[in-house]
């Protein structure tokens, strides 16, 4: 590695889905763009700035960016209604900026109220010192345990911003209070670090995500894939003596890999406790018939349907599923009644 | 986590621990024995007289005699105007686990089970609190309660689990009913003065309540006793509870203490005690 490159890999900003990543690693860089894999680490310059003004950084912060501005990301898809859809394609001249958490791809579709993609220019695509592609995979996770074991509460949503994160946190809170040493885990979506934070802020023990397993975004992943993914973070979770798990699936029920999981067997065995999120009454309704067809019935509703007194009455009119608010959420008293249901082996106060 | 050191004049040190928790501040008394043999603490709830800091008192000699933590939280007046039943008002079971959570830094076993003993408004909090966190509680000890949320639909919350139109009653009773097995699988010890049968004015008084828990807290206390025995059995199981009559004794905790030696029955880790082998 020419100094030359060390300098401009220094200089770089690394963005928040490389943070696993050993940068001694990296010994050169080629422009086989058409190989790009999703999880190869690509360095691009910023050409012309769009939707993102700016990336999150591996360190938890964010970083303005300006054009000609160095940034390594992961090469990825991305499926965000409310932004982006995006595949895990890079082209020579020029590529998109699908996520500030470090997400690079082709934008193939845009919610009509956001602008442009910021675009980049690709530089090059890091590679290790017997020239294989630096991949996130190389850099996920390692488990000794089997991740079979410990009770899993999963959190699925009506849509993004429904209201899962603030469920996964509040109840990983709850959870801590009463003293359960708690993993909250972010099982799909698109690397970034607000989710990442806000679940670090209620002082889980573990905290981590999809990025953890290996994946910048588990968008179009293989079923397969995602769940070994989980199973990987549940395995982590129970090498450092968790208890119990939060795990937050992104995004809607309709969304592809949300409802692979939904609808799989194995997935629905591994569960002990579904929260969903909702924005209305009818989201509710609509969402719990969606559930009771796949087999599964979420033992509460949340979300933002949770500020109203009265959608949270049509919603357990309709559903028969009771309503709780954040607030009941973190209270230690229903957090462990959701540990106790699910089977959660008491040890000792975290 | 405010800390203030009394001066030992016996092998015992007692502190007083003042903690922020997300319900409010609870001061605590902590009494750590010379040598520590029983690895489970004691936390031991004062009634609505407040009387942590005299407990101390008629429990250190047990700290020593056990060689054991004993913990005795303080619900003051200014802070806690409500602490007996965990609800709206106050959240004293928050401050207690969290209490535990904080004390378990300093000594791991608080994160374990601990036996938690409770009199009068304290044995309220101490059976509501054993009902929501049954994995935290081995032994319960529960001394001349008012009145007691029966395990049971008998009544409606918040004298049992039954339907109710009391504030938040669903959210309560749906709790309360996820850890009900586990509380019924617990050692439960109820004692109440065999003079414990004024109706003074702190007793909660209803027509519902006399009929169906009793008119007294001896009464209530046979009830409760009868009532998780009861539940127990519709779960399949057979409960560990027993009555532990007082002779002579009315509702004053330190009497019963100086009189009965109630201190020695609760701290005492092995469960043999005479009083209970004559309890039947």
């Amino acid at each position: 590695m020419t100094t030359a490159f060390e300098t401009q890999l220094a200089s770089a900003k690394w963005t928040f889905s490389t943070r696993r990543v050993d940068r001694t690693l990296v010994a050169g860089m080629d422009m086989a763009f058409e190989k790009a894999r999703p999880g190869d680490l690509i360095l691009a310059y910023v050409s012309e700035i769009g939707q993102h003004r700016r990336v999150q950084l591996e360190s938890g912060r964010h970083s303005d960016i300006y054009p000609g501005d160095a940034v390594i990301l992961a090469c990825g898809a991305r499926y965000a209604p409310d932004q982006f859809e995006g595949l895990a394609e890079i082209l020579p001249q020029s590529a998109d900026l699908l996520a500030g958490g470090g997400c690079i791809g082709r934008m193939v579709a845009r919610n009509e109220r956001i602008k442009q993609a910021t675009r980049l220019i690709p530089e090059g695509r890091l590679l290790r010192a017997d020239g294989a592609a630096l991949n996130l995979d190389d850099f996920a996770v390692r488990v000794s345990a089997r991740g079979d074991r410990i009770p899993v509460i999963a959190v699925f949503g009506t849509a993004m911003n429904s209201g899962k994160t603030v469920a996964t946190a509040q109840l990983a809170l709850g959870l801590r209070r009463a003293g359960w040493r708690v993993a909250a885990l972010k099982g799909t979506g698109t690397g970034a670090f607000g989710d990442f934070n806000e679940y670090r802020d209620t002082g889980a023990h573990v905290v981590a995500d999809f990025t953890d397993a290996g994946m910048v975004s588990t968008y179009r992943e293989p079923l397969e894939r995602v769940r070994a993914g989980i199973n990987r973070l549940l395995a982590h979770a129970e090498d450092a003596g968790c208890e119990i798990a939060v795990l937050e699936i992104a995004d809607g029920l309709f969304q592809r890999e949300t409802a692979q999981l939904l609808a799989d067997p194995a997935f629905q065995r591994r569960i002990s406790g579904l929260v969903f999120a909702c924005g209305d009454a009818v989201a509710a309704a609509g969402g719990v018939a969606e559930m009771r067809r796949h087999g599964v019935v979420p033992d509460v509703l949340t979300g933002m349907l949770s500020c109203s007194p009265m959608a949270s009455a049509e919603a357990l009119g309709a559903t028969g599923v009771p309503v709780l608010g954040k607030n009941d959420l973190s209270d230690p008293a229903e957090a462990n009644a959701f540990a106790l249901r699910s089977g959660a082996e008491w040890r000792s106060a975290a | 986590m405010e800390l203030e050191l009394e001066t030992p004049t016996t092998g015992s040190t007692v502190e007083r621990i003042s903690i922020a928790t997300q319900a409010g501040p609870l001061a605590t008394f902590v009494i750590t024995p010379r040598r520590m043999v029983s690895s489970r603490p004691l936390v031991v709830l004062h009634g609505i007289s407040r009387n942590a800091r005299s407990l101390v008192r008629h429990f250190r000699a047990e700290a020593e005699h056990g060689g054991r933590l004993i913990v005795l939280p303080h619900f003051t007046a200014s802070h806690w105007p409500h602490f007996q039943r965990p609800g709206h008002p106050a959240r004293a079971d928050q401050a207690l686990v969290e209490l535990l959570n904080r004390l378990a830094i300093r000594f791991p076993d608080c994160g374990g089970r601990v036996d938690l003993v409770g009199h009068s408004g304290g044995a309220q909090l101490a059976h509501r609190t054993a009902m929501l966190y049954p994995q935290r509680i081995a032994r319960l000890s529960l001394v001349a309660a008012g009145w007691y949320c029966l395990p049971d639909m008998s009544m409606p919350y918040p004298y049992g689990l039954g339907e109710s139109n009391a504030r938040g009653a669903a959210l309560w009773i749906r709790r309360k009913q996820t850890g009900l097995a586990a509380y019924l699988g617990l050692k439960i010890r109820v004692y109440v003065g065999s003079r414990d049968t004024e109706r003074d004015p702190a007793l909660r008084v209803s027509s519902a309540l006399d009929d169906l828990q009793g008119r007294n807290r001896h009464d209530r206390a046979r009830t409760y006793v009868d009532a998780v025995r009861a539940a127990a059995l519709g779960h399949g199981r057979v409960a560990d509870i027993a009555l532990i009559e007082l002779p002579g004794c009315g509702h004053d905790f330190e009497l019963a203490i100086t009189e009965a030696g109630l201190a020695r029955m609760v701290a005492e880790t092995s469960d043999m005690t005479p009083a209970l082998a004559a309890a039947g």
